[in-house]
């Protein structure tokens, strides 16, 4: 009888615990030393002390953001709060005839109230019906809207996160990405957000950990910069507060 | 895809390339673009030499403690629900891979950029059991369609121009389309996005794999491997037993270092970290997960001191575009998966006959650009003269040049025999000096002067004006300081009983 998926996976599991201590002792053979089970000294760990220093105040931060998220095609706002995020999002709806919006499910996200100011547009929230193909939603919506939960200035990146609430495709299927960054989520340096997941433990991490630093790109044909190749080729990061 | 037996020796490879004029110019215009691009990345972001070495410190580390590393790494990426298998060779790698694909009766498989996999030849594999793989990056897609190898790590499709490309997309459209950027990336974008979503496993390769919390990590400008990571239900990832750093901490460093040494970028639009499969309640990402960590001649390197730093490799391709030899003759030319200076020591290392790939280490000037350039400071110069060594002392030098050093070292060693032969030549070149240059193309001279003029011999040598040179400097200048002199002397001494010392 053939085998079925479990079963290959149960024996795949049975060869993969087998090899292990072989490979690992081969390893350990090959720099000619015994096996090192306790964790070693790691005095070069993460980036030098004098850029760990480094910590921008609020207003450049913003600056640097805009400026280096600009430079690579993005577009970057900042807006005093949500009613205005929403004002504006339903501006550029209008200017791109968008049809369909998915936006995360998120409390700030509902407060912008899309629902109501876009009675010509759908909106779906993500993951609200289990039974809904979500990739499929975002696949085709024009604009996906999602809350950052962390940005950086010194790379011009947003960082998302997944969960139930938070899709991934989010970001990444729709043809225009608008990302709200609330303003005391914005860092100078990525070390500072790379830092709380080590602090976080693997217990507590998302499956999807997503840096976004403008429009997607590539300068594959001839080197002729091209925008939008695969994920969003328009991009709004906007900065609240 | 890829043509596994290279063809050839890589100066005939290269005379190809030397002589397709487009290619040429598109490898140097890109290179000089990334190449610059990083020189001024490095510029702004300052101390570069500082997150040299830096960088240098973590992989040296990693790879120093493989074996804890990864162990760790092993555990956490079991305890966040990752299949971890693992694969000794390429064709282990590959049995598991078709294993896991034929039992989920996959029909495609989309794939994100993976040299892994290229050296692999993991596609051909995928083909004969009757499942169709994509590459979805748009060069590795255009190449794939063109039936073609990468002829640089990051910008794959660099020898084609877009006429060639549009060409190639057409038949795949069915229909005409116009040699535009936009057209053209606007159509892969519209035909991948069916395939992501038809698609029944994904797969990618890994930037880098963190220890600490069992994660993965994917630096990348188009998107495509978020796709594959993402929409899936099963993903596939192969990885380089070498790709580990501890933590997510260290990744800072690797992420300051890759995207400016590779493009000239400060972040590539994507860095995504994936920690295992999709949680439960999670309406996207992969349901199942597989990482499959390959060794592939990895091992070789291992406590191998002439060779161990190329472990730490991030695969950035900085030596491509600083190597002279790269620009002239492009990728293709070195016959491998990887090209360039990394290349052409990585090769030979990683399959462990020199004897088959010994004239790669020859398709280098030793400049040591490549050293200069590469981030985490792997003296790739160095290993192309150990490689050389070692090729000669495994026997497999040209004679003909054996000889001819034999011959030099009896002449040159015996100053009478110097003297007359130097002579000769200068009576002897008369005959064939014009403007300056010899020109000749024949005996030993033909393959260097058939791009270049070999210089004249001096009509007066250093050795023939010895003599008045040393009358015209015996009263000037300053008398050594005794003291020095005594010891200059003594080192002499030294050296003469230990029979000749090391170069420096």
């Amino acid at each position: 009888m053939a085998e079925t998926h479990q079963e290959l996976l149960a024996r795949l599991e049975r060869e993969s615990r087998a090899k292990q201590e072989q490979f690992m002792n081969f390893i350990a053979g090959k720099l000619g030393r015994p096996r090192v089970t306790a964790p070693p000294q790691h005095p070069f760990r993460g980036a030098p002390d004098f850029w760990n220093a480094l910590e921008w105040p609020l207003e450049e931060r913003v600056a640097k953001f805009t400026e280096n998220f600009k430079a690579v095609g993005g577009q970057a706002i900042r807006l005093s709060g949500i009613v205005e995020a929403g004002a504006f999002i339903v501006s550029k709806a209008a200017e791109m005839s968008a049809r369909y919006i998915v936006r995360q499910d998120q409390q700030s996200l509902a407060e912008l109230g899309l629902e109501s100011l876009l009675p010509e547009a759908r909106v779906s929230v993500w993951n609200e019906d289990p039974n809904e193909d979500w990739k499929a939603c975002a696949a085709e919506a024009d604009f996906g809207v999602v809350l950052a939960d962390y940005a950086a200035a010194y790379t011009g990146s947003i960082t998302v996160l997944s969960d139930k609430t938070k899709g991934r495709s989010v970001s990444l299927l729709p043809t225009a990405l608008f990302a709200l960054i609330p303003i005391e989520r914005l860092k100078t340096r990525l070390g500072e957000i790379l830092s709380d997941f080590d602090r976080a433990g693997r217990e507590n991490l998302p499956a999807g950990i997503h840096f976004i630093s403008g429009p997607s790109r590539s300068a594959d044909i001839e080197n002729d910069l091209t925008i939008g190749v695969h994920g969003p080729g328009i991009v709004y990061a906007l900065i609240i507060g | 895809m890829s043509a596994y037996k290279t063809k050839g020796s890589v100066k005939e490879r290269a005379e190809l390339a030397l002589n397709d004029d487009f290619l040429r110019k598109a490898v140097k215009f890109t290179t000089e673009r990334l190449r610059i691009g990083k020189m001024n990345a490095a510029e702004q972001h300052g101390n570069w030499e500082e997150w040299r070495e830096r960088g240098r410190q973590i992989r040296l580390h990693t790879i120093a403690h493989l074996d804890y590393y990864l162990n760790l790494f092993v555990e956490n990426a079991r305890a966040n629900g990752v299949h971890v298998h693992f694969a000794p060779t390429g064709a282990e790698a590959v049995r598991i891979a078709l294993a896991v694909a034929q039992s989920k009766a996959a029909k495609t498989v989309v794939k994100s950029k993976s040299m892994v996999t290229e050296e692999l030849h993991l596609n051909h594999a995928l083909q004969d059991i009757g499942v169709e793989a994509i590459e979805t990056d748009l060069g590795e897609y255009i190449i794939q369609l063109a039936g073609e190898t990468p002829s640089h790590i990051i910008i794959p499709a660099i020898h084609k121009n877009r006429y060639q490309i549009a060409e190639l997309l057409s038949k795949e459209a069915g229909e005409a389309l116009e040699a535009d950027t936009t057209i053209l990336a606007g159509f892969v974008r519209k035909k991948l996005r069916e395939k992501f979503l038809e698609a029944d496993i994904g797969m990618t390769g890994c930037n880098f794999a963190i220890a600490e919390t069992g994660s993965m990590v994917l630096f990348e400008n188009e998107g495509n491997a978020r796709m594959v990571t993402t929409v899936p239900k099963t993903q596939i990832t192969l990885m380089g037993m070498e790709r580990i750093i501890p933590s997510w901490t260290d990744l800072e460093v690797m992420a300051t270092l890759l995207p400016r040494s590779a493009t000239g970028q400060k972040l590539t639009v994507y860095m995504s970290g994936i920690t295992g499969p999709r949680r439960t309640e999670d309406a996207d990402g992969p349901e199942e997960m597989h990482i499959i960590i390959v060794d592939n001649g990895r091992s070789n390197q291992l406590g191998d001191p002439e060779f161990q730093e190329l472990l730490n490799c991030i695969r950035c391709g900085a030596c491509l575009n600083a190597c002279p030899v790269y620009r002239h003759i492009g990728g293709h030319a070195y016959g491998g998966t990887y090209s360039g200076p990394i290349g052409a020591v990585l090769t030979p290392a990683l399959q462990k006959n020199v004897a088959e790939w010994d004239d790669i280490a020859n398709a280098s000037s030793l400049c040591g650009a490549c050293y200069e350039a590469c981030p985490v400071k792997i003296p790739l110069h160095d290993m192309l003269v150990y490689l050389r060594r070692r090729k000669v002392e495994a026997g497999h030098g040209k004679a003909l040049e054996t000889i001819g050093m034999r011959g030099f070292g009896t002449v040159a060693g015996q100053p009478g025999i110097m003297g007359a032969a130097v002579k000769l030549g200068q009576l002897g070149q008369r005959l064939v000096v014009r403007d300056g240059g010899i020109r000749l193309k024949v005996g030993p001279l033909k393959g260097w002067n058939k791009y270049r003029v070999a210089p004249t011999l001096a009509k007066r040598s250093f050795r023939q004006q010895w003599e008045a040179l040393k009358r015209e400097t015996a009263n000037t200048g300053q008398t050594m300081d005794p003291v020095v002199k005594a010891r200059m002397e003594a080192i002499l001494k030294e050296r003469a009983k230990g029979g000749g010392g090391r170069h420096g």
